[in-house]
C-alpha cells in the first residue's frame, strides 16, 4: 500500500514539471530550481524514467551562472542557497559532472560574513566559525550549512578544511539541552528553543562525522518530539536525521502517510515538501546512506 | 501598574481557543456566499500621512470575548463604513513567530485572528486570507498547527499563504532610509485590496518594541531574505521597518495587546496581560498609542520617531484617541537594562 501512495506522489510530481522544463514548488508559482532539485532526488531514489531526470538536471543546469552557483531567480543571484540541492541532483550524472564541479568550487570559495565575537556580545554561538548562508554577504546559519556539508559529503569532500570547519560550526550552535534551530543558541543570556526540522538536517549532516556522544541529546530531543509531527518539513528532516543515526521510529511509514494523508487539511503539498516525504519514506538509513548519493570517489 | 501575568494564566487563555470555536463556521460560510469580485490593487482605504490620525483603543479581559464585535466597533469609530470593505480582498498579516505550547504571548492570538475574519466578512469582504512569512521556523505548516491557528483557518474556510516561500514581484524602495534600492514582496500582496498587519503587543530585544510596523517585517520573503531575514538585519532593522512600510503602505492595523510579552521579546520574554486591542488606520499613530500602554515613550524608539516626519504622527497632539483612555489602560510593560534597546525607554 505504502508504494501504491508514493507512486501517487511521485506522479503528482511528475505532473508539475513545467513545458518549458524544471519543476514550480506550488501551482502557477513558476520555475523553482530547489523544486526542481528535490523532485530529481526524488525521482532518482525511486528510480523514476531517466530521461525524465535528465531533462530536469539540464534545467538545473541551463540556469547555473558563470561562477558556478545556482541561485532562486535570476534577478536574485545572491538567493545562492539552491546551489547545494544541485550538486545533489547532479550527482552521479555523467553530463553533470561539470556542473557540479563549478557548483563545489562555488561553495569552498563563498562563506558569507563572518566575524570574531566581542566580550559583550548578547550571541552565544561562535560568529567567527564559518558555515554558509542563506543569502551572499549575510551570516552563516543551521539549514544552510548543513545542506552544504552534505552536498560536500556526496562528492568525498568531507575531509576538506571548509567541511571541517562547518562540522565545528554545527556542534558550535547546537543548543546546551540538545537540538538546533535555525543558528542561534543563546541572545541576551536565553538559550532559544530547538526545532525539529533544523535538528534533522543537522543530524542528517553529521552523521558519521562526529562521535554519537557530541550529539546525544540532539538524538534524545528529536526521538521525542518526531513522535507528535506531523507536518511535512519536519517530519521529513526528522526521520531522516533520526534514520542516519541508526533511530529510525519503528512507525515512519505510518507517520510519513498520515503526514501526506493531512493535504485535505492543508491543500497540496509544495513540490520540494512532496520530495522530502518520499526521501524520509525510503532512506531508512538517511539520506547519505543509499546508492542514489553515495559518496563518489575524488 | 506594572505588569504581571502567571504561566497557568497564560494557559487558560490558549485553552480557551478549544472551548470557542465550532459555531462560528456557519455565519463564516453564510458571509462568504455571494461575496465575490475586487479590484487589484485598488483600495479605497488610501494611505494619507494626516494630521491627525485616529486610534481605537479597546478593553477586552479574555480572548473568549466577543472580539469580532469589538472590531467592528472599532472600525466605525475609525469611520470605516461597510462601502470601504464591500468586495475587497482582505489579506490580515499576523505576528507568528515561534510556538511554545500553550503560551498565548508570543504570537497574534488566533482568536483576534478570527474576531479579524468575521468583522471584514460582515463588512462584506469579498475574501478574507491569512498569510505569514516567519523569520525563524520554516515549517509554516508545524507554526499553523502548534499556535492553535491552523485550526481556525481550517474550521472558517480560510486560506494561509505562506509568505516566505510565494512568487515574488519588486518594487523601487520607496523608504530610502536603507541602502536597499528594491524590495521584493510575495505576490499574495498584489491579490489583496487590503493589508491589516495583526500584530502581538511585545517588547523586542533589537528594536525596543514590535507592533504594527515591525510585524510586517513578516511579509518580506525568506527565500530571497533569508531565515531570520538576514539581509533587512544588515540593511539596519529599524530602516527596513521603516522602508517595507513606506513601499508597501498597510492600510489598517490591529494590535493583540490582551496578553502581550514583556522582557526579552520578541520570543523569549514573559507573558504581560494588558487587556487592550488597539487598532487604526496609520501605523505609526497606532504603534505610538501602544507603546504609550505598554509605559514606553513612542519618542524614544528609533523607527517610530523616524516614521513620524513621513509615515504618520506619534505625537499624542496628533493622534486622536478613541474607546478607552491610555492612562486607564496603560501597563508597564518590563523593560530589560541588559538589553540596550530597551534602555532608558519609560515614559514618563
Amino acid at each position: 500500500m505504502i508504494n501504491e501512495i508514493l507512486n501517487s506522489v511521485i506522479s503528482e510530481i511528475e505532473r508539475r514539471i513545467l513545458p518549458e522544463g524544471g519543476l514550480e514548488n506550488h501551482k502557477g508559482g513558476g520555475y523553482r530550481p530547489d523544486a526542481t532539485a528535490w523532485a530529481v532526488i526524488a525521482f532518482k531514489t525511486w528510480r523514476k524514467d531517466t530521461k525524465i531526470i535528465q531533462q530536469l538536471q539540464a534545467r538545473l543546469a541551463s540556469e547555473q551562472l558563470d561562477d558556478g552557483r545556482v541561485c532562486l531567480l535570476p534577478k536574485h543571484p545572491d538567493a545562492f542557497w539552491p546551489t547545494s540541492l544541485a550538486i545533489l541532483a547532479w550527482h552521479g550524472s555523467a553530463g553533470h559532472i561539470n556542473s557540479q564541479y563549478r557548483a563545489v568550487n562555488f561553495l569552498l570559495n563563498t562563506s558569507g560574513r563572518h566575524f570574531e565575537r566581542k566580550p559583550d556580545s548578547p550571541f552565544g554561538h561562535d560568529p567567527s566559525i564559518k558555515g554558509w548562508p542563506w543569502i551572499e554577504n549575510t551570516h552563516s546559519w543551521v539549514e544552510p550549512t548543513a545542506l552544504t556539508l552534505i552536498a560536500l559529503r556526496t562528492v568525498g569532500y568531507e575531509k576538506h578544511p571548509r567541511a571541517i570547519e562547518a562540522i565545528n560550526m554545527l556542534l558550535d550552535r547546537q543548543l546546551h539541552r540538545g537540538g538546533w534551530n535555525y543558528g542561534n543558541t543563546k541572545v541576551f543570556g536565553h538559550e532559544l528553543n530547538s526545532m525539529p526540522a533544523p535538528t534533522g538536517v543537522a543530524l542528517q549532516a553529521l552523521a558519521g562525522l562526529v562521535h554519537r556522544e557530541k550529539i546525544e541529546k540532539s538524538l534524545l530531543y528529536l526521538k521525542t518530539a518526531v513522535k507528535k509531527l506531523y507536518t511535512p518539513f519536519s517530519l521529513g528532516w526528522s526521520l531522516l536525521g533520526l534514520s542516519a543515526w541508526n533511530e529510525r521510529p519503528s512507525n515512519s511509514q505510518a507517520l510519513v502517510l498520515s503526514c501526506l494523508e493531512r493535504q485535505k487539511r492543508y491543500g497540496p503539498y509544495p513540490t520540494s515538501l512532496l520530495s522530502l516525504l518520499i526521501l524520509a519514506s525510503i532512506c531508512e538509513n538517511g539520506l547519505l546512506n543509499q546508492d542514489v548519493l553515495v559518496k563518489s570517489e575524488t | 501598574m506594572k505588569c504581571k501575568m502567571t504561566k497557568a494564566e497564560n494557559m487558560r487563555s490558549m485553552d480557551n481557543l478549544k472551548k470557542s470555536g465550532m459555531s462560528r463556521r456557519g455565519f463564516l460560510i453564510s458571509t462568504l456566499v455571494g461575496a465575490v469580485g475586487g479590484l487589484l490593487g485598488v483600495s479605497l482605504l488610501k494611505y494619507k500621512n494626516q494630521m491627525r490620525s485616529e486610534v481605537f483603543i479597546a478593553g477586552i479581559a479574555n480572548y473568549t470575548d466577543d472580539i469580532a464585535s469589538v472590531i467592528l466597533s472599532g472600525m466605525k469609530e475609525l469611520g470605516i463604513s461597510p462601502a470601504e470593505i464591500k468586495g475587497k480582498r482582505v489579506l490580515l498579516k499576523p505576528n507568528i513567530v515561534e510556538v511554545i505550547k500553550g503560551a498565548s504571548h508570543i504570537n497574534t492570538h488566533p482568536l483576534v485572528i478570527r474576531g479579524a475574519i468575521e468583522a471584514f466578512l460582515e463588512l462584506g469582504a469579498s475574501k478574507v486570507i491569512v498569510g505569514e512569512g516567519q523569520g525563524h521556523v520554516r515549517d509554516s505548516y508545524y507554526v499553523l498547527e502548534e499556535s492553535g491557528l491552523a485550526d481556525v483557518l481550517y474550521e472558517d474556510r480560510i486560506p494561509y499563504i505562506d509568505l516566505n516561500n510565494d512568487s515574488l514581484f519588486t518594487l523601487p524602495n520607496n523608504g530610502r532610509f536603507s541602502r536597499l534600492n528594491e524590495l521584493s514582496f510575495p505576490q499574495t500582496l498584489r491579490k489583496v485590496d487590503l493589508i491589516v498587519s495583526m500584530a502581538k503587543m511585545k517588547t523586542h530585544h533589537w528594536a525596543g518594541v514590535t507592533l504594527s510596523m515591525k510585524n510586517m517585517f513578516g511579509v518580506m520573503p525568506g527565500i530571497v531574505y533569508g531565515w531570520p531575514k538576514n539581509v533587512l538585519h544588515y540593511a539596519g532593522i529599524e530602516r527596513s521597518i521603516l522602508d517595507i512600510n513606506a513601499t508597501i503602505k498597510p492600510h489598517l492595523a490591529i494590535v493583540d495587546g490582551i496578553i502581550g510579552m514583556e522582557g526579552d521579546g520578541p520570543i523569549m520574554g514573559t507573558p504581560c496581560h494588558a487587556g487592550v486591542l488597539v487598532m487604526g488606520r496609520n501605523l505609526p499613530a497606532v504603534d505610538a498609542t501602544s507603546a504609550r500602554i505598554m509605559g514606553v515613550d513612542p519618542h524614544k524608539i528609533a523607527y517610530l520617531k523616524a516614521a513620524s516626519n513621513r509615515l504618520g504622527p506619534i505625537s499624542e497632539r496628533y493622534i486622536a484617541q478613541r474607546g478607552e483612555l491610555i492612562n486607564k489602560v496603560r501597563k508597564n510593560f518590563e523593560l530589560r537594562e541588559d538589553i540596550p534597546a530597551q534602555r532608558g525607554l519609560r515614559l514618563a
